[in-house]
């Protein structure tokens, strides 16, 4: 009783970072249960929320994620009593600040799911991945990777009267040949 | 009492006022010196130039006599009684001269038991405002050679502090320059959002500049320098720029002062302290903490309530 795969002309690149405890035994339990999910999301194990760093999602976004899943036990149900409380207010800090810099925070989601809530972690990945695929590939961290300080003058494409605007970088960039 | 009743709005501040203050900052540090209750006061000297002042450390009566306090002072001073300046809270307490922004750095650091009052002894200052990057230093401080962060200081008033110098003064009429461009970023559209700070971090050389004059930024091994694994990239390169940024705001959250070294001390202009400042916003929007001139239990990201705003959590 496999559903029906569909050939999508993008695959989105999710990365989930999830708890040990909660979400990762929630995603194991949907596995058991043959539930059926996008594959599209890669599992990355922590012992607990809080050992997420803000660091772990830019990093996967410049690596060339598409999507960002941060997963964890319920309130209350942190295997090391407050871990995800204060994850909690990381997070809510973090995504004012991604919002910020200009990041759409629809590519981020945030959410609790027991070790009990495999249909739950079905349908977080699911809506994630399929919101994440409607909006396209995520370009501006990948962008900057490939970037260099300079490349704008390196291109050939480029036209080069624009962009040197000063004499003496235009009179050096000439110089250069 | 209500300081802000009887205090004293003016179109120029002059140079009598800063005078007034240099006197009284001049008595105190005499005293204590004197009387040996602190063993160095860390104070502003009269820089080389004409209309500077720099940083120091003064221990002997002699020198405590030529302190200074004039819209030249701008740097925050706390930054030199950090683990990451080592040595001067070594031999014993120590007095500083502050003003409302260097306090709440002060309390900040007390807040992390970097520091313990009765190690300090505090020269408040009653600071009508420092000068801005790249303006004319006149000696006079007037509406156009006020620093940004200035325009809209809360805390001219060093409250908590063992004695304060001058008498509340401040501007009248200052625009809150910040505050509208926090305003503008904010209506932007996404995409231009990130426009306009990639523009202004790929400008970013890595130089550090802001880490190093941050009294926050004290660890003894920076996230940002390590490399097994490498967390940011550490070549002044867009993608490690954005990276390092990105952190650094994040590292200060619920902990920056808002005194702006960084951003004074950048190279390459970049506002750095709207992304404090935006922080600082939200912080007090979510959990409603401001960072204030005395220390507190715990930092807005150290503590936690169960019933924490979790909207953006399915």
């Amino acid at each position: 009783m496999h559903a029906e795969h569909i050939k999508h002309d993008f695959e989105p690149k999710i990365v989930a970072f999830v708890c040990t405890w909660c979400t990762y035994a929630g995603a194991d339990l949907a596995g058991t249960s043959r539930m059926q999910y996008p594959s599209n999301v890669r599992v990355l194990k922590f012992p607990c929320t809080g050992r997420i760093d803000p660091v772990f999602i830019l990093r996967a976004f410049q690596k060339g994620a598409d999507g960002v899943l941060v997963s964890g036990c319920h309130p209350g149900d942190c295997h090391y009593m407050a871990g995800n409380f204060h994850a909690r207010r990381r997070f809510a800090a973090f995504r004012a600040l991604l919002s910020f810099v200009g990041v759409d925070l629809n590519r981020l989601q945030f959410s609790w799911v027991s070790a009990a809530e495999g249909g739950k972690w079905v349908d977080v990945v699911t809506e994630l991945t399929e919101r994440v695929r409607t909006m396209g590939p995520m370009p501006e961290f990948k962008e900057l990777e490939h970037e260099e300080q300079w490349s704008t003058f390196a291109g050939a494409s480029v036209d080069k009267s624009t962009v040197l605007n000063s004499p003496e970088l235009k009179e050096a960039y000439d110089s250069i040949g | 009492m209500n300081a802000k009743a009887n205090k004293n709005q003016v179109t120029s501040i002059e140079p009598a006022y800063y005078q007034a203050i240099t006197e009284a900052i001049r008595k105190e540090a005499v005293q204590i010196l004197k009387d040996e209750t602190v063993v160095g006061v860390v104070g502003y000297l009269p820089g080389r130039r004409k209309g500077t002042a720099s940083p120091a450390l003064v221990t002997t009566v002699e020198e405590a006599e030529k302190l200074i306090f004039s819209p030249a002072c701008v740097n925050n001073l706390s930054v030199y009684l950090t683990k990451a300046k080592k040595g001067v809270l070594k031999q014993g307490k120590v007095g500083i001269v502050a003003k409302g922004c260097d306090m709440r750095a002060l309390a900040g650091l007390m807040t992390e038991s970097q520091l313990q009052r009765e190690d300090l002894f505090i020269i408040g200052v009653v600071c009508p405002g420092v000068y801005g990057f790249g303006v004319e230093r006149t000696g006079t401080l007037t509406e156009a050679n006020i620093a940004r962060k200035c325009r809209e200081c809360t805390v001219h008033m060093p409250e908590g502090s063992d004695v304060a110098a001058g008498t509340h003064t401040e501007l009248a009429d200052l625009t809150p320059e910040e505050a509208e461009e926090m305003a503008r970023i904010e209506a932007m559209p996404q995409a231009e959002r990130w426009a306009f700070w990639k523009e202004h971090f790929s400008r970013c050389i890595r130089c550090m500049a802001c880490r190093q004059v941050c009294p926050f930024c004290y660890c003894e091994q920076c996230l940002c320098d390590k490399n097994r694994p490498q967390a940011v990239e550490s070549s002044p390169r867009p993608a490690g720029n954005m990276a390092w940024h990105l952190v650094r705001a994040m590292h200060l959250a619920g902990r920056c002062g808002g005194c702006a070294e960084c951003e004074r001390v950048c190279p390459m202009d970049i506002p750095l302290n709207l992304l404090n400042r935006r922080m600082a916003q939200e912080l007090k929007e979510l959990y409603d903490f401001e960072a204030g001139l005395t220390p507190v239990e715990k930092g807005p990201l150290n503590e936690y309530k169960e019933n924490d705003d979790q909207s953006f959590i399915k």
